[in-house]
Formats: C-alpha cells, structure tokens, sequence
C-alpha cells in the first residue's frame, strides 16, 4: 500500500531515541528484545542507554511490558485502526474530530503529545504485535501503523518493524518470496504461483473447505484456529509432522515426530528483521529432521505420474 | 547430457572479439565443459545460416538478496501482470516480470543467451540470503560485489587515516561475505541517510564525521581494491544519482580516479544537466568525452527503456525522495553499519520530459563511447528495465532508422535536450558481441568467459541471423552453459548448476581481533555467526588474489 | 438467438476455476468445442463436459445452474453478451468485465467485479467481500460499470475503485470505501465500521447512520441534485430505493484527512429539512 519503511535490529540499537510498541508485549513473547536490541544497549549513537531512550506503549492492558514503559497509551480493542488514521492526519495538522476519537479511548492531548514526540525523535521506531494484526482489521491495522511510519520520514528519521511470531515464520516468508514471488498463501495448482489473501490463506482455506488435504509443518492449526476449520482438518486427510504430539495431531490421519529445529535439526533462521542466522544443533535426535522426511514424501510423489501442466488459457489481465 | 560430452557447433559464423574473429565460419569444439580445439564422437549441432556468441556477461544487475525479495513483496500486482512460467517436467514454475524469482531468472538469463550474472549489491550481514538465492537461481555462473562505501567500520577507519588497517577489514569483509569485489554506493550519503540527510558533496564531510568526504572514500576504497589486488575494480554508483544537473559530481569524481581503475556503475543515471527536473537535459557529451579519453575507467550503461519497473537501490536518499515525487510505493531497509536500500515501483513514459531525457542518455552513453570494450550493456535491472530487454536496446544500437522511429513518440520540448537525433552510428554484431560478453568479462577479471578460444568455459550462444534484431537476441535457437545444451529450440532442456566465483584476496588474521570486539558492540549477533559459510556457495570457484 | 446452458452434475469438493465460461470464450464455438474447452478442479484439468452437461451452441448469453458456489471466475473479462447463474455462483465473477452482464439468481462471493471496467452485475442473494475492489497490490479498482447487491455484504466493499457504481441493499461490512479514488457506493441499510477509511475521493452515500471515523469531518445538510438522478437510474436496473429518499437531506462529511482526501460520506436524515443550517 504505502510502504514499508524498516531497517535491521541494530539500527535500532545504535540510533533509536524513541521507540513505541503497538499491540505487542515484548517483556513476555519476545523477552531479550529490551535488553538486546531496544532499550537497555548502549548505542554507537545512544550512548547512555536507557536514560537516552524513550519507551511508548500503546495496548488495550497493561502487561508486564508497561513496566518498562515511559509512557503507557491504553486503546479501547479494536480501536487501534482509529488512532493510527487519526494520527496519519494530526502530524499532517489535518482535522480531527475529537469526539469521535474520544470512542478510542485516547485523547486529543494525548495524540498530539505523542506527535510531538515523534517528531522531534532523531530516529523513531514503530514496533507491532499481533494486537495489531490479528484483530478488527487485520492487515489494514498493519498498514496503518506501516503508513504512518513512512509519512512520519518527512519529519524526522522513522521506521517500523513487525514482530513476529515464534518458529521462522520470517524464514519461511522470505523463501516463498524468492521462490514465489509472494509470501504467502500461494497457490500453485495451475502450474504457476498465485496469490490471494482470504482465498488462499491456510485458515480461509479450512473454513470454506476448499482443499481436501492437509500437510501440516511447524504449526498446530487445531489449537489456534475456529472450530470450523478444526472440523475440516478432522474430516479430510490431514499429516503433521512436529517434534511433540499436538492438538492437530490428535485429529490428523498420520503423525511423523520430527527432530526440534535448532535443538537437533541444523538450518538457517531469519530474524524478525530478516537476518539470516545459522543453527548449530547440540544434541543429536533419535528422530528424522523435518527436512529428511519432506524429501522422502517428495521423492515418493515424483515417483508418480507427473500431471500434464496445465494449459494457459491467455495471458493475465491487469 | 553429462558434462564431458563432446559437442560440435559447425557452420555457424562466429564473432569471438576477443580473439579476434569477426564473423568467420568455423567449428566451435566443446569437451568436458570447456572450448578445446578439435573433438569427435559427440554431437553435433548444425549451425548453418547462424551466429554464434560467447554466453552473455551481466556486469551490472540485481537478481538476489534482501532488497531484491523486499521489492518482490512490494510488488503483487506486476508478478499478476507478467505471463508466468508453469513448471513442466525439466523447470520449475515461477514469476516474470520485474522481480523475477530465483529459478524464473536462471531460466530467463539462459533463455537470451547469457551465462554470467554478477549481482551488483549485498551487503554483509544478509551476503547468506543472497547466496541462498543465488543457489537457487539455475543454470547462470554468478559472483557479487559487497558493498562497502557507507560501511561504519570502514568509514571510522577512514576518519582517523588507518588506511592499512582498513585495507585489512575490506579485505576481511569480502572474504566474509564470499563476495567478488567491492561494491560503492553514493559514499556517505547511505550512512547520512540513516539520519534522515544525503551526501551530495563531494569535499562536505558526511554527517557525524569530519575528515570522511564521500572523495576521500572513493578514492581510499579505489587504492584498496587496487592494493588488494582484486580482479574487478572498484565498482561505484556515484553520488547524487538521478538529479538534474549531477554530470558534475560524474566528472569530479571521475577525476578523482585518476591513476586508479574503476567501473562506473549505469552511467546513464549520472549524465544530466539542467538545474532542476523542467530544465533537465542529457550532458552525455561532456561525460563520454572524458571517459573516452581516461582509459583507467570502464562502465555499463544503465540504460532504461520505456514501461513498467521497480526501481532498486543501496541510495535511500534518492528513494524517499522518489517517493515524494511520485506517491508511489516505498520501501526502505536500513542495514546495521553497513548500508540500507530504497525500493518504489516506478513506470518510465515517452511524454514524461525526465524520462525522455533519460532514455535518450542511456543510448547516447552507448553510442558516444568510442571503444566498446570499455561500456557495457546493462539497465541496472530492474531499474532502467527488466534485464529480459536487453534485446530491445540491442536493437536500438544497431539500427539508427529504428531510433529514429522511437524518436518520434517524444515530445518536441524532450528532442531539444537530447543529443541522440544526431547520431547516426549502428553498432555491428562484432560490437554488439563485445558489449554484451567479451568486455564485460575482461572488465570482471574473468579470463574463462567472454569468448570462444581454447580452454574458455563452454559457454555459447547460437541465434538466428534475423533482421529483427529484437527477435534474434530474444530467442536463440541453442544455448551451451558449461558444454552442456540448456537450450533448444525456444524450450529449456537440461537445467545445470551455475558455480559462484569468489575473490580471495590476503589479509592479516589478526584483523579478527579488531573487528571482533566492535562488532560485539555495534552488531546484534555473535561474530562467530557473522561470516558466510563456505557451504553455502553452490559450486565455488575461488580466486585467490595476489 | 438461443442460450447456452452449462448444469453443474457434480458435487464439488474442491473449487472449480472455470474463466472458460464468458460470453467471448463460448459465443464462437460450436456444442463440441465448448465440451472440450478446460477447467480446473483443484490441481487437475479436465473437460467441461466431465463436470457440466452442455445445452446449445455457442451463444452470447449463457446460463449456469447448480451448485455453482464454488465455481470461480466466471465471466473474467467479458466485452459483451449476459450471464444468468440460477443458484450460487463462487469467487471472482465477472472480475475485470468490460461490458455485458451478470445476474445471480442466489449468493455470490468474494471479489466480484474486482478491477472491472464496464457492465452490469446484479447479485439478487447475498455477495461477499471486495466487491469492484483492486487486487493485492493494484493501484486501482474498478473503473467503470455497475455492481448491485440486493442481500449483504462483506468487507473492502469498493476498495480502491476509481469510477462506477455499486449498490447494496443489506448491510456491508467493515471498510466500504477503503482508499476510494473515485465512482460512487450506495449503502441503502448502512455499514459496519471504518467507512470510507482513507478515501481520496468519491462519494459514498448511505440510508442509514454509518459510524465515521475521527478524521472526517461533518461539513454541512443539503440534497445534491446528482443523487436523484442516480437514485432514478438505480431504480431502472431494478435496485428498490426507499420512497422519499430523493427528498429529505443529506448529511454531508468529508474526509479522510489522514490522506488528505476529498472524499464525501452523504448520510441521509429522512424527513430533515435540506435548508436548515447547521
């Protein structure tokens, strides 16, 4: 949409004067964040460290991570995509109307001092959770906070940075990406790759049942997602391959225990800022690596007869 | 078709440049990967009626890496847009376009013809996504350029004269980053940026120094790579790229670079006069003039040609201002002391008097340098356009009536500030063989490629001798990547391994105990963790340097 | 000239692409070459005729019965010639039309007449999310035509649409508007939140109270004279309008600042004088 405005985490250590966390709580899902990269560090440019750094969090409750907070900016839920459209106008010197935003739960004052303080941070730095993307909005709600962000860079230096979830979710995005072209979601069951969030994203694809198999990788959909889409993967056939025995594996027709990524398995991790780091696995496993067993299902598949590719009916439009 | 087969290209004219030879029927002899000078017993392939070429040298172009898979996510749309690649029994499916993926852009490479991509920019701390891409990118031999100009390490260096001991650390870092050669781009304004500023003075220290000038660390990083014995000069993306007026930045530094080599990246985009974008005019004159007469320098010409593309660059600087201009998509990352990258797709139009203009620079810069073997087709893909145009501008060089015809779709206001209606040169299949291969090879240091002569890489393009000259470079009839048919009759055959060319150069391991603890300081991972494993290079060839 | 009638004969488990089914693609075939042409199923292509029976050959207008919920694309580019779905029709119907139309007899999914740029789509059940809206990445939506719903809605209804109409007679969902550059959206039983959010321009005009966000700004009542005209011409494609709803005011806002757009929210106060001042 407008952009992505980012950089690598030790940006933010040497140079982040300001750094705000939206809808996430790092003291408790990404627990060395501060201490590593944010706000404890002595920067290259920020060399007293935390008394150099200011700490705004803005979340629907107060978590452990408030107490590290300078500033604390409690949002009504679902009401993240209001101040961030709000704020995208107020450092514009654009008009509010604030009894709408007073629905937010956060003030006129309140906004505007937060401005303040952006702009007049030497480099700013937006980091969100998914209290901003998985809620009313979803990726609206990312964008917003993404907008704001370039728009902040006629002012002053300003980046953002999403933080991600567990597993290498980042790795796995970036390979598709170069693989694909797309990060996810991807369908290739023309012969080539397409892409189109809610009609091929994994849990819109369960709750319509669209697909009438399931292969399951590094994640435990039977935990976390509707019941619907639980029932669907229940119902159709459905491999998981995990180092433990999980929700999804209880209801799934094949489990294959696989060796635990990083503990046993060797490979490359990306960071959340997309930084590529080598696992170097201590301890040996009794089990296969997830990677061995793919190649075997992959072997045995090409073993098969190869469906003719498909037939390209003209070339894509817009 | 394993590797020591015997294969014979008979009947074909060849132009080998570097050897010399202009169109001449002869045999072409290929065993075990290699040109040998006779062979029996293999295949034999009919070339009667033909050209056959060196495999094509990329100097210049961004296929892997951090930016390049940044844009692909910028960029749904234009991977819609584009006819898809389906996977068949031999290839994978994949995405053209602007951003093609990995496998999409070995096939692509391969299916013009050429066979050697150097990937203009990586940094460092991402140099293992960009092998990893690299790996995956079929067929093509590749190498790649660490960037290095706004580089904290190397610019602190610099800032207190320790010039040996930077030297040391370059030398390090390429090796870390199982790099080819030394990469610059707009020194200091890259570091500036991550304030929020720009260096776009050559002699004004770069903001939080005061000795470091972007001049000082041209000319520091140009006796380093010289010193280091590297087979690629400095390889350098000047300041102030893309602005009104910037010719004279172009020309100071080039003078600057005097008594060293050095490649200056996509010239096209540093050829300008005027004083702002409405007085904007080509200064590709003053430009190829000097160039002409400095043999210590080469180039590629970064030519752009008129559509749809995204433009990549390490200059955040230019790309947020791009995005000011145009409202169109930005990305920007910003890499820990080593440099960032900027990212907005952009489309180049025939009634826009910039773009015009730029066009037009990018054709002059070919046809004004005299000597081929100096200038080297490249678009700085993806920005000028997709490196799968490149026989589009090939055509434009060859056939000044073509030119002229696309001359007509500018605005007269654009014809005024261009010199291109008054060349009338053509370049012949000879020069066209030279600018696309055999230049670009000697430039990179690599002596197996570029040319037909014994002991060369088997790689060799074969095309028909088509008046359409689009046509002809757009779809050979066989292409040879290491002796081994890739490409037959407009289809992908056999899909080989490229090998990743590495520079080697010395170093005092003690270094180590420098960068060590600096970088426990200034990083956010372990040192240990920090170089590029040597398994991850697919197949590589190592070039030790002294 | 006589229809082409495609009955679905299978139950399907998985979606159906099926982009072979537009008036451009059928009307020059004969009964054979139209039972030959491909679809897809999943990862498999096969024959029309292996999951429709075929009536008739090749005509301009076509006719689609059974359970059609999940075939998709259809109508993709079509220039000319009607569509009659009698039952459900899945995603993507008549996605970058130019002319022609489309009419649904039941529900209809997402996405249709996403990035289209003429004719007429009629959903007589309900439709999904983002009706006339840009793909992942286009700059635009549609750009031309006009899409009304007699059910629902879902979300990003009009998203980033540049020209044409869409009306829907139930109540959409969140986002209607989003990033609007232009055309015009009729709301006639309101939406749920973020209307209109980050809208350029356009006009969006609605029959019942919508919530607006903070940065649009109420600017005055008045009854444009456009709307009656529109409101007429909605009511020939056969869309029911509320009686009185030429007469009576309009709250008009502006918006969305966060851009800065110039975007207009019309809410309609029945019974309010449109002279009053506020």
């Amino acid at each position: 949409m407008g952009g992505k405005v980012s950089c690598t985490l030790g940006e933010v250590k040497n140079r982040a004067d300001l750094i705000i966390y939206w809808g996430g709580n790092p003291a408790e899902c990404h627990p060395r964040h501060f201490t590593k990269y944010t706000l404890t560090q002595k920067g290259k440019f920020v060399p007293t460290g935390r008394k150099g750094r200011t700490m705004v969090l803005v979340d629907i409750r107060e978590t452990p991570s408030a107490k590290a907070a300078d500033i604390f900016l409690q949002v009504r839920p679902s009401k993240d995509f209001e101040v961030l459209t709000a704020l995208r106008a107020i450092i514009k010197d654009q008009p509010v109307n604030e009894d709408a935003l007073a629905d937010t739960g956060l003030s006129m004052v309140e906004l505007r001092d937060l401005a303040e303080r952006m702009k007049k941070a030497r480099f700013g730095v937006l980091f969100f959770g998914m209290g901003l993307s998985m809620t009313r909005g979803k990726h609206m709600n990312s964008a917003g906070l993404l907008a704001l962000a370039a728009e902040m860079n006629a002012f002053t230096k300003f980046v953002a940075m999403p933080m991600r979830g567990h597993g290498n979710v980042t790795g796995g995005d970036v390979i598709m990406r170069w693989s694909t072209g797309y990060p996810f979601g991807v369908n290739l069951s023309r012969g080539y790759p397409r892409f189109n969030p809610g009609e091929f994203s994994t849990v819109d694809l369960l709750l319509r049942g669209d697909n009438d198999a399931s292969l399951i990788l590094g994640a435990d959909p039977g935990a976390t997602m509707p019941q619907p889409a639980i029932d669907h993967l229940a119902n159709t056939p459905t491999i998981v391959l995990d180092p433990k025995v999980t929700h999804t594996s209880r209801i799934a027709r094949v489990h294959i225990t696989t060796a635990v990524t990083g503990i046993s398995a060797p490979g490359t991790v990306y960071r959340m800022d997309e930084i590529p780091l080598p696992l170097r696995p201590p301890l040996r496993s009794p089990y296969p690596t997830d990677e061995e067993v793919v190649r075997k299902i992959y072997t045995a598949v090409a073993a098969k007869p190869l469906l003719p590719t498909p037939v390209m009916l003209h070339q894509p439009i817009g | 078709m394993p590797a020591n087969s015997s294969l014979r290209i008979t009947g074909g004219k060849v132009y080998d440049p570097a050897n010399g030879i202009n169109g001449v029927v002869r045999d072409v002899c290929i065993e075990d990967g290699r040109i040998v000078a006779d062979t029996s017993g293999g295949r034999t392939i009919d070339a009667t009626g033909m050209i056959v070429f060196p495999g094509g040298v990329d100097v210049h172009t961004h296929v892997a890496g951090a930016a390049l898979n940044f844009a692909r996510a910028m960029i749904p749309e234009d991977h819609r847009r584009n006819t898809p690649f389906a996977r068949t029994a031999h290839r994978r499916g994949g995405i053209g376009g602007s951003t093609p993926t990995t496998f999409i852009t070995g096939y692509l490479y391969a299916g013009m013809g050429w066979t050697t991509v150097n990937e203009a920019a990586v940094p460092i701390l991402t140099a293992k996504h960009t092998h990893e891409e690299l790996r995956d990118t079929p067929i093509v031999d590749k190498s790649c350029l660490v960037l290095m100009a706004n580089n904290e390490i190397i610019l602190d260096l610099l800032e207190t004269d320790e010039i040996e001991r930077a030297t040391h650390v370059a030398a390090w870092q390429i090796w870390a980053a199982k790099a080819y050669g030394v990469k610059a781009v707009n020194p200091g304004g890259v570091a500036a940026w991550k304030w929020g500023k720009d260096a776009k003075d050559l002699n004004q220290p770069i903001e939080g120094y005061h000795k470091v000038t972007p001049a000082k660390i041209i000319t520091s990083l140009a006796k380093i790579v010289d010193d280091l014995k590297l087979p690629h000069p400095l390889h350098l993306h000047c300041n102030n790229l893309g602005a009104p007026g910037n010719f004279t930045t172009t020309l100071e530094t080039m003078k600057r670079l005097e008594g060293n080599r050095a490649h200056m990246a996509h010239l096209q985009y540093h050829a300008y006069g005027g004083d702002d974008w409405p007085t904007m005019r080509s200064e590709s004159v003053t430009i190829a003039d000097y160039f002409n007469a400095h043999p210590n320098l080469t180039t590629d010409a970064g030519a752009v040609l008129f559509g749809n593309t995204v433009t990549i660059t390490a200059d955040g600087p230019w790309q947020h201002l791009l995005y000011k201009l145009t409202g169109r998509k930005w990305g920007n990352l910003d890499v820990e002391n080593e440099t960032g990258c900027g990212i907005v797709p952009y489309t180049y139009k025939e009634k826009n008097l910039v773009n015009a203009v730029q066009w037009a620079v990018g054709l002059e810069l070919l046809l004004l340098i005299n000597d081929p073997w100096r200038v080297y087709l490249t678009t700085d893909h993806p920005n000028g356009a997709a490196f799968w145009r490149y026989p589009e501008i090939i055509h434009l060089l060859m056939n000044a009536d073509f030119r002229k015809e696309q001359l007509k779709k500018l605005s007269p206001k654009a014809l005024k500030r261009i010199v291109l209606p008054e060349l009338t040169r053509e370049y012949s299949l000879f020069e066209i063989a030279i600018i696309t291969s055999a230049g670009p090879a000697r430039a990179l240091g690599l002596p197996q490629k570029g040319h037909l002569g014994v002991g060369a890489d088997a790689d060799v393009a074969i095309f028909n001798d088509d008046k359409d000259v689009a046509r002809m470079f757009g779809y050979p009839r066989y292409v040879i990547k290491g002796g081994t048919v890739v490409l037959e009759e407009g289809e992908i055959r056999n899909v080989v391994e490229g090998r990743g060319i590495i520079a080697h150069p010395t170093y005092d391991q003690k270094i180590e105990e420098y960068l060590r603890p600096i970088f426990q300081q200034y990083y956010t991972m372990s040192f240990d963790n920090y170089p590029v494993e040597m398994e991850r290079i697919e197949h590589p060839d190592v070039r030790t340097c002294n | 000239m006589s229809t082409t009638v495609f009955t679905l004969t299978r139950q399907l488990t998985v979606p159906l692409e099926a982009e072979v089914l537009t008036p451009d693609v059928i009307a020059p075939l004969d009964h054979d070459a139209i039972r030959a042409l491909p679809v897809f199923l999943g990862k498999r292509q096969y024959r029309v005729d292996d999951l429709f029976t075929v009536e008739g050959a090749g005509s301009e207008d076509l006719e689609i019965r059974g359970e059609a919920g999940r075939v998709k694309w259809v109508g993709r580019g079509m220039t000319r010639g009607s569509i009659r779905v009698v039952g459900n029709i899945g995603m993507h119907a008549g996605a970058f039309m130019k002319g022609g139309s489309i009419e649904v007899s039941g529900n209809a999914s997402d996405w249709i007449g996403a990035e289209m740029t003429g004719g007429l789509i009629h959903i007589h059940g309900d439709a999904g999310g983002q009706i006339g809206a840009a793909y992942r990445g286009s700059l635009s939506g549609m750009n031309g035509g006009a899409i009304l719903v007699d059910g629902s809605a879902g979300l990003e209804v009009g998203m980033r649409m540049k020209r044409g109409i869409i009306a829907i007679k139930g109540p959409a969902r969140d986002f209607v508007g989003l990033q609007m550059k232009g055309g015009t959206i009729f709301l006639l039983s309101g939406a749920e939140i973020r209307t209109g959010a980050w809208m350029v321009r356009g006009t969006i005009v609605s029959f019942k109270p919508v919530r607006l966000l903070p940065t649009f700004s109420y600017a005055c009542a008045y009854n444009p004279s456009f709307l009656s005209i529109y409101i007429r011409h909605l009511r020939s494609l056969g869309l029911a309008i509320p009686d009185g709803a030429r007469e009576g005011a309009y709250l008009r806002y502006t918006g969305d600042s966060a851009i800065p757009g110039k975007g207009e929210i019309l809410v309609w106060q029945p019974g309010r004088d449109s002279r009053s001042v506020n």
